[in-house]
């Protein structure tokens, strides 16, 4: 019978940081990047939460509350930006929004 | 006492602050705040002169720490103290009034009072101060505040010059003075004045000639005596009423204060020197004070004439009595400084004394009291200059002969070049057209020169001092009263004075546009008016010595410093910026690119490398 | 999710993965966790991307063009699957007991040198402990950065009013 071990857990974290890694590099839409890199955090959460349920300790569970509230922080502001950028280049691709450079 | 003298020193900080920070465009309010300020700093500091009993009162806390090494603030409040607390305070208070008057038209009050503010705050400070360095940092800030205030009509060309040279000047003394102070902690391990008089006392090997004059540098700056006395006449370009209070009253005695309070690590030598230094600027003085036009300068020559006569009474073993010469000084020569704003004032800026005459008939309250600033400072009987400068002289004379005549030729200047000035402004017909328009100015400015006059005439009686301020004279003027040859002291300063009126009378009564020694004796005019060429011997330094030396060093500065060490290194650091520009292309997912480089680099780096 | 053209379609899907994160988190015994994770990230961030997507728009037009450049997709795939493949290489311990774990030098010792660990714990009022005694100055910082945050999408927002204005 196959058990499911803290291994399945970590390798599933790491397959949805390395989704999350792919979209955002292939990705043009600012929108799908954030969302990527909410899929990122995702994946680290489930990583912290499998050691701390293996290490018998509450403080990886503890981090995971952190990490949420800091993406939530992270999207509110992240989109804003985004709005913001939008309404001044009417376009969310980030090719468009390459204008720091010239 | 404490919260009583911390709140009497911040007060006028304070005051500035808010004058800088809020009433920048409100000259009425920062006039009025101000004056309200010195009027509180009077009253505190008579509390605390008069409110309690200890002889000395010492207080001090650590100001901040450096590992074992702390720096102590603290409060020394003795004898002396009280009484110079009490002139600062008082003359303060009187002036801040008088600047009422003189300043109310002027377009940057807040400025000038904001000065005014900074500078009692730091004079209280060296007032208070309870060790050298505490009196070093407020000793350059009221350098600072003369400064701003010297420079307060900075639109004029010698305003700027002169402020410019008050400060370096100063910053040569200071130098001198500053290295006194590590001298002092090097050798004693302390700088508190307490700690150092009982260590002096204890072992009087510790105090060296060279220790001394090294801190009398910065009485040396601050005092305007040789070889710096350079800055003070020049400094009379700031408003008046800041020459009579700090080029005449405050400042400039700090620096006999500062001897008065280290006088224990004194050596004979340097004591000697101190004395003949102080005779022959008492002398010199006299001599450039004779043909200057300008009444301020006058003065300020007068005032170098009678810090050089402190400075040799303390150079001579008295210091309650340079002291006592200080405090009547103070008074006096503010009662001329004031009075001088008031003609000042009235015949709109002019300052050539030869533009004046006649004007004791249209400014009766200001030519009234002028006279008795003068009288005072001529040493005529019975007012307060006879009784501190013949006191002086006394002293001189029973104890050094080669001093005494200096100061005796001195005294006898002082009176020529001080009837000088009173019978040109005042007596005669007027020479101008703003002379003959001048009308007496209101009593905001005549209340303080009445106040002063009055305190010019009693001030000399030391009976009438209270024992809470008279403390540290009295023993020292004990002395003075047993000395012999009292009789044939008042002869000889009551003929000084009435020679040298009787000298200006002949010379100076009836006047025109130009000086009479100019006719009479060109040659002794020429020189008196060189100033025996300091300022060209100065700039002759600073033109060909100095300046070469700077612009050598500036080569080489070039040369090594910049061209090899800054250059070098700016053109490594341009190299690598070469590099990363290549890096930055613009697009946010080549950044990510770097950064997942950069976090997979790490990984590599723990997990293989650091295994 | 990552490689659907419209973006509501990619949002769909993440909410999906999302709430599959939350069931993992079940199976990890952290329901308190899990409720959050479906209220925060399903609830909240999703229905504000979607807000967003809607609001700006775009959907169709940008669905048309390419999704990616195609050096930039390949590039994507190799470097995630490098990151894939040495996490998975390297990240997974031999064995749980943190202390003695040879691979991880740096997180052995901080692990031993935690001075006081709070045990692993499937109840709500564990979180509300651990949060206000040890962590008592981190939730303070994370309440404090949120406020912070607020006020900058407000003024970020409003700025964007004002320039339109001009």
């Amino acid at each position: 019978m196959l058990t499911v071990t803290p291994h399945h857990f970590l390798i599933l974290a790491f397959l949805l940081v390395g989704i999350g890694f792919l979209g955002l590099l292939v990705r043009r839409n600012v929108l799908l990047m954030l969302m990527s890199l909410e899929l990122m955090l995702n994946g680290i959460n489930v990583a912290l939460l499998t050691f701390s349920k293996v290490g018998n300790n509450l403080d990886g569970g503890i981090f995971v509350f952190f990490i949420m509230t800091v993406a939530a922080a992270e999207v509110a502001v992240g989109l804003a930006l985004l709005v913001a950028l939008y309404k001044k280049r009417n376009s969310v691709l980030s090719d468009d929004m390459a204008y720091l450079k010239n | 006492m404490i919260s009583l003298a911390l709140s009497m020193l911040f007060l006028p900080l304070l005051s500035a602050l808010v004058t800088l920070l809020f009433l920048r465009k409100n000259g009425n309010l920062a006039s009025l705040l101000s004056v309200c300020t010195s009027a509180g700093i009077l009253i505190l500091a008579l509390s605390l002169i008069f409110g309690f009993e200890e002889d000395v009162q010492a207080w001090d806390t650590t100001w901040f720490a450096m590992g074992g090494w702390e720096l102590r603030f603290g409060f020394l409040i003795d004898a002396p103290a009280r009484l110079l607390l009490f002139i600062v305070a008082f003359v303060g208070f009187l002036i801040h009034l008088f600047s009422l008057g003189y300043m109310a038209h002027d377009s940057a009050r807040p400025r000038y009072f904001g000065g005014l503010s900074i500078f009692m705050f730091s004079m209280l400070g060296i007032t208070l101060a309870d060790n050298l360095i505490m009196i070093f940092v407020f000793w350059e800030l009221v350098g600072f505040s003369s400064y701003l205030l010297i420079a307060h009509y900075f639109k004029t060309d010698e305003a700027s010059k002169a402020s410019r040279k008050a400060f370096i000047v100063n910053r040569v003394g200071d130098f001198g003075f500053l290295i006194g102070i590590v001298l002092t902690y090097w050798s004693f391990g302390t700088v508190n004045l307490i700690e150092l008089a009982d260590l002096s006392d204890f072992s009087p090997s510790l105090v060296t000639t060279s220790l001394c004059l090294a801190l009398a540098c910065g009485f040396v700056g601050k005092s305007a005596q040789f070889p710096l006395h350079v800055w003070l006449p020049d400094a009379m370009a700031g408003p008046t009423p800041v020459s009579a209070l700090i080029h005449a009253a405050t400042m400039v005695a700090a620096g006999i204060y500062l001897l008065l309070r280290i006088d224990f690590l004194f050596t004979d030598q340097a004591l000697g020197l101190i004395a003949f230094l102080g005779a022959a600027m008492g002398l010199y003085a006299g001599f450039c004070a004779l043909v200057q036009k300008d009444i301020k300068k006058i003065l300020a020559y007068s005032t170098l004439s009678q810090l050089g006569y402190m400075a040799a009474a303390f150079g001579l073993g008295a210091p309650g009595v340079a002291l006592f010469h200080l405090t009547t000084h103070a008074f006096f020569k503010a009662l001329m400084f004031l009075g001088s704003g008031s003609v000042i004032h009235a015949c709109h800026h002019e300052q050539n004394i030869f533009k004046y005459g006649g004007l004791r008939n249209r400014m009766p309250i200001t030519a009234l009291t002028f006279l008795v600033g003068v009288l005072a400072i001529s040493g005529v009987n019975f007012l307060s200059g006879y009784f501190s400068k013949d006191a002086i002289l006394l002293w001189a004379y029973n104890f050094n002969m080669p001093i005494f005549i200096i100061l005796y030729a001195g005294a006898i200047l002082t009176a020529v070049y001080m009837f000088r000035l009173y019978f040109i402004t005042f007596e005669g017909q007027p020479r101008s057209e703003s002379a003959t328009n001048a009308t007496e100015n209101s009593f905001l400015m005549t209340g303080p020169l009445l106040t002063l006059a009055v305190l010019s005439i009693v001030g000399g009686y030391f009976a009438l001092y209270p024992q809470r301020l008279g403390a540290y004279l009295g023993p020292d003027l004990a002395v003075v009263s047993s000395l012999p040859h009292h009789m044939w002291m008042v002869v000889l300063g009551t003929s000084a004075w009435i020679i040298g009126l009787l000298f200006a009378r002949s010379f100076y009564w009836k006047v025109d546009q130009v000086d009479p020694l100019t006719r009479r004796y060109p040659g002794f005019y020429e020189i008196c008016q060189s100033k025996l060429y300091f300022d060209e011997i100065y700039r002759f330094y600073v033109d060909k010595i100095q300046d070469p030396a700077a612009r050598f060093l500036e080569i080489m500065e070039l040369l090594f410093i910049s061209g090899l060490m800054v250059r070098g290194s700016a053109g490594v650091t341009a190299l690598f910026s070469m590099l990363a520009k290549a890096c930055y292309v613009g697009r946010i997912h080549a950044y990510i690119i770097w950064f997942m480089v950069g976090t997979l680099g790490f990984l590599f780096y723990s997990a293989v490398l650091l295994d | 999710m990552v490689f659907s053209k419209n973006p509501v379609t990619a949002a769909m899907f993440m909410i999906i993965s999302l709430v599959g994160v939350a069931a993992l988190f079940v199976l990890l015994d952290s329901f308190f966790l899990a409720v959050l994770q479906v209220l925060v990230y399903a609830g909240a961030v999703m229905v504000l991307f979607l807000f967003i997507i809607m609001l700006l728009d775009v959907g169709p037009d940008v669905a048309k063009q390419k999704i990616t450049h195609w050096r930039f997709g390949i590039l994507g795939v190799l470097l995630s699957s490098l990151l894939v493949v040495v996490l998975i290489s390297l990240g997974l311990p031999s064995d749980f007991s943190g202390a003695n774990n040879p691979s991880w030098p740096v997180l052995s010792d901080a692990i031993s040198s935690g001075s006081e660990s709070l045990l692993f714990s499937t109840k709500v009022s564990a979180f509300g402990y651990g949060l206000m005694t040890k962590y008592m100055l981190p939730i303070q910082i994370a309440g404090f950065m949120l406020l912070i945050s607020m006020v900058g999408v407000i003024i970020l927002s409003k700025k964007v009013a004002r320039g339109e204005d001009v």
